[in-house]
């Protein structure tokens, strides 16, 4: 099978008209490569369908281009540019450890020595690590002193090195936090060694890595800093590195893990004495600033640490006392970051090609497509969004684009061992799978776990996005999923003729209700789980308004998301992040402390448990999951009422709605929403078609509603395992429908679009897309209603 | 935990043709569960398999949480070639090394390779794990053949 040898993305997800767009490409292998600018329609191949739909746009930048080849520098770190004070005779590093892959398989992706902490390259230097063994190092020039005690994962640890040029004494401590009963003692090492330091000139101070090489190579212009190339990246926390330019006693150690104390009189600080402090080259605290990608140096020469790769940091310290869980109220107690081997922000590649999008240029789906003559190909998606005042269409597309950089490069088939359970058979890969379970350093989902277990809960969109292409069915499915199953929407607004325009979830989130307020309808894609407070809050002023809504999937209103501030030089929306927390869909769970994002310091986890219900935004709600097979909606009676009849004119009562489509084989399928009025759904939204009592085994109730585990979850037993099509108005004439199932667009083209989901659709977008407000509910439906009123039959007996 | 039927068993034979039965009825659907369409490819009506045949379903949930017991790691199907060919391969369960095809049958439906996957475990799997006699110190750190996402 052909490995992908064409690999890109561009610096942006939506582009105005007018505006240009940049295009980075790896090229591994072609010396050249042909692109062209491809308007996208459909990119599901299953045979039974369409097929990939995609024209050619004259564009500029449509040409033949020299390949080359480019990588990604993946693995966090910190660095501080060489600078004199950096060049010792004598030392004394420390810092607290909380490692989480102190020794690895000798296959792994990144097997051998961590670096901690030091200015080490190539047998020059100093440097703190933990060795291949997994014991702790210390390395002076080219010895290499340990202690031969394996290190402890997932535990604190205090570790300190000590060199004194005088003597040539060495000492090595490797201190854990907790002492269980039967662990040996780790006394400090000493030695003496007949050498001097060797500063070499260049060579960063790290933390996290240690410099592998300096290099004018073309392929070093991407690492940071430019020219020098890191190795050995560090998995786990540090916490409270310090370095001192003497051989420090075991006291003074102790008085350093204070840290730098500048300023002291006999009114404040407790800190190093005078004599002491003179030694700090560098004394860096990471609990300030935990906002930010700069590491900060509280010692006497301000030497802060520019962070690559966006490590998670608000995580709790090696002090966590358990008493306060927003870091923002107890920011001492958060002085830890962790650093991952896989972590990436921005792959920082060169710029390839750029396409200057003309004035006019229509809003919708676009791609560069990168082919070669011997069969490689690569798509990078991008959408032309018109500016605000210079709306083309009445409708819009939301495209979910915080879920893609959500599902950004899973590799759930690969490495989550509880996939199989998931989707009831064997998952399939593809080559895009394929590739990424080699090239780590592309970076993983917000689904998956780092190369060293941990949760993943940043995602950046400037790196090549895998998953985010035609062609791509997901493992989940074996169909489309979020991106190429959003397609299956485009290519039926295409086939029926309807005019739209394409907006991202970062234009929401930055530009509010402006972005929204001129269209007539807001149309969503078929799985936007992830979402920002200021998307939520526009999607509720614009139906307040007289805003109409087609909530087009499931699953949709659910975590948390905040855009990283720390990457806005770079554009919009360059970083999400998301934290797994107290419930809901966990594909890894947060760790007791680490609820609260970093970036905005805002709590995390699921909008439900910050009070802001999924069922408030469109009316349903996610209740459950399951992605084996799909099944089909039946009209309930409430379809029969004047406010919402009209959406069902061409389409029997009996009729069955959906059972077809490309994905699962049915409209109603994969994770579902259902109606709650305790969960937040409007007392006045209306049922309108069901597939209750048609999903398998497969399918279960989210965890998030129910309390303790019980039999009795599934698709074949429990009755909140179905999707409601529900239907509600909202003030000024405005409304929402939500049809509540991922797989729903995934039945809109089948037939050509000649089927019964698409006339329903259609009927649903030809009223909400009117001018105006829409026509007035009948009087008869202006009741008072509560929430949990409803009066069961047994009352009646 | 539910045992593997015996090699040459009429229950494991019963088990075979149940899930041979289920996945050629599932060609032409965009999913697959081990349950019969009614009209094949068609998902509207679906009966037997898993929903049925307790053991077919207990034996499935096991292979599909639980590692073959002679140190393998888990099968899996590889797209070699967008709708035209696929092939099996094994995961390396270290992150980093990508997983190898196991022989060099291609299929030419994405179905197929379930069943046969079904045979392999079958053949592969210890007729009894999770039982007291299997303890090992594994158990007690996340490494006891079950796994959960």
């Amino acid at each position: 099978m052909t490995a992908m040898r064409l690999t890109g993305y561009a610096d942006l997800f939506g582009v105005n008209p007018g505006k240009k767009i940049n295009f980075y490409v790896n090229s591994n292998g072609p010396t050249k490569y042909k692109v062209e600018i491809m308007k996208m329609i459909n990119g599901d191949t299953n045979p039974r369908g369409p097929g990939l739909l995609e024209e050619l746009i004259p564009a500029k930048c449509n040409g033949e281009y020299k390949g080359r080849r480019q990588v990604i520098h993946s693995g966090s770190y910190g660095y501080a540019l060489d600078k004199p004070q950096f060049h010792l005779e004598s030392f004394t590093m420390q810092c607290w450890i909380w490692p989480t892959t102190p020794k690895t398989h000798p296959k792994y992706w990144r097997h051998g020595a961590q670096g901690l902490m030091g200015k080490w390259e190539n047998g020059k230097g100093y440097g703190l690590f933990i060795n291949e063994a997994g014991c702790l190092e210390v390395r002076i020039n080219g010895h290499s002193i340990t202690t031969d005690a394996p290190i402890r994962d997932h535990a604190w640890h205090f570790c300190a090195a000590s060199f004194d040029a005088k003597t040539g004494q060495v000492v090595l401590y490797h201190e854990p936090q907790i002492q269980y009963a039967l662990d040996p003692t780790i006394l400090p090492v000493k030695t003496v060694l007949n050498t001097k330091l060797k500063n070499a000139e260049g060579v960063p101070f790290t933390v996290a890595c240690y410099t592998g090489s300096m290099t004018k190579d073309d392929i070093a212009k991407s690492s940071r800093p430019q020219g020098v190339v890191m190795a050995g990246h560090y998995n786990g926390k540090i916490d409270s590195p310090r370095l001192c330019r003497e051989a420090l006693s075991r006291q003074d150690i102790e008085t350093m893990k204070l840290g730098a104390q500048s300023g002291l009189t006999e009114r404040r600080n407790s800190g190093p004495t005078g004599e002491l402090s003179k030694t700090i080259v560098g004394s860096w605290d990471f609990s300030d600033g935990i906002n930010t990608i700069v590491g900060k140096d509280k010692g006497p020469y301000l030497f802060d640490l520019a962070i690559v790769n966006c490590p998670t940091r608000a995580m709790t310290g090696h002090n966590f006392s358990g008493h306060n869980f927003d870091w923002k109220h107890a920011e001492s107690e958060y002085g830890a970051i962790h650093f991952h081997d896989d972590d990436i922000d921005d792959a920082r590649w060169e710029m390839d090609f750029e396409w200057d999008v003309p004035n006019g240029q229509n809003s919708a789906f676009y791609a560069a497509k990168l082919t070669t003559a011997d069969g490689d190909e690569d798509y990078i998606p991008f959408w032309v969004v018109p500016e605000i005042g210079k709306e083309q269409a009445k409708i819009a597309v939301m495209v979910p684009t915080i879920s893609y950089m959500a599902y950004a490069n899973e590799h759930l088939a690969n490495n989550a061992g509880g996939a199989e359970l998931l989707v009831y058979r064997v998952p399939i890969m593809q080559d895009q799978n394929m590739y990424l379970s080699e090239h780590r350093e592309y970076g993983g989902s917000i689904y998956d776990t780092h190369t060293d277990g941990s949760g993943i809960c940043l995602s950046t969109r400037l790196r090549p996005i895998l998953s985010m292409r035609p062609k791509y069915d997901h493992f989940l499915m074996q169909a489309p999923w979020q991106y190429p199953a959003d397609l299956h929407l485009i290519c039926w607004l295409e086939q029926m003729g309807y005019e739209y325009d394409c907006i991202t979830d970062e234009d929401v989130t930055y530009d509010g209700l402006a972005r929204l307020e001129k269209y007539n309808v807001i149309i969503t894609g078929s799985h936007p789980e992830h979402n920002t407070g200021t998307q939520l809050d526009a999607l509720h002023n614009y139906t307040q308004q007289g805003g109409r809504l087609m909530y087009m999937g499931a699953d949709a209103w659910y975590w948390i998301h905040s855009y990283h501030p720390s990457y806005e030089d770079l554009g919009r929306g360059v970083l999400t992040e998301m934290r797994r927390c107290e419930s809901g869909i966990r594909t890894w769970r947060a760790d007791p402390g680490e609820y609260y994002h970093q970036g905005t310091g805002e709590l995390g986890g699921m909008w439900r448990y910050r009070g802001r219900y999924l069922h408030s935004v469109a009316g349903t709600g996610m209740s459950s999951e399951g992605f084996d097979i799909s099944s089909y909606y039946s009209r309930t009676e409430e379809s029969n009422d004047p406010r919402v009849s009209w959406a069902f004119e061409g389409i029997e009562f009996e009729e069955k709605l959906g059972n077809f489509g490309f994905v699962g084989g049915g409209a109603a399928g994969t994770e579902l929403d259902i109606v709650d009025t305790m969960l937040g759904s409007p007392p006045h939204t209306m049922v309108v078609a069901t597939s209750a009592g048609r999903h398998t085994e497969a399918y279960l109730l989210v965890m998030e509603d129910f309390g303790f585990n019980q039999q009795g979850l599934d698709g074949t037993q429990h009755p909140r395992v179905r999707s409601d099509i529900a239907f509600h108005e909202t003030p000024n004439g405005g409304g929402c429908f939500a049809f509540s199932s991922i797989a729903y667009c995934g039945s809109l083209p089948w037939n050509n679009g000649d089927n019964n989901i698409s006339r329903l659709t259609g009927n649903v977008l030809n009223r909400f897309m009117q001018d105006g407000p829409l026509p007035d509910a009948p009087k008869e439906a202006y009741i008072h209603r509560g929430r949990a009123d409803y009066d069961p039959p047994s009352n009646k007996a | 935990m539910r045992a593997i039927p015996k090699k040459g068993s009429a229950e494991r034979d019963r088990l075979i043709a149940e899930h041979k039965a289920c996945i050629d009825s599932m060609k032409g659907v965009a999913g697959c569960t081990i349950l019969r369409c009614e009209t094949p490819g068609d998902t509207t009506a679906v009966s037997g398999g898993i929903h049925e045949d307790f053991v077919l379903n207990r034996v499935l949930l096991r292979m599909r949480a639980a590692m073959p017991a002679n140190g393998k790691r888990k099968l899996v199907v590889i797209c070699t070639e967008v709708d035209k060919s696929w092939r099996i391969g094994r995961l390396a369960g270290v992150r980093g090394v990508p997983p190898e095809f196991v022989n060099d049958k291609i299929y030419d439906n994405e179905q197929d390779p379930q069943h046969d996957i079904f045979l392999m475990r079958l053949d592969e799997m210890e007729e009894t794990d999770g039982q007291v006699e299997h303890f090992h110190e594994g158990w007690k750190r996340r490494d006891d053949n079950w796994t959960v996402t």
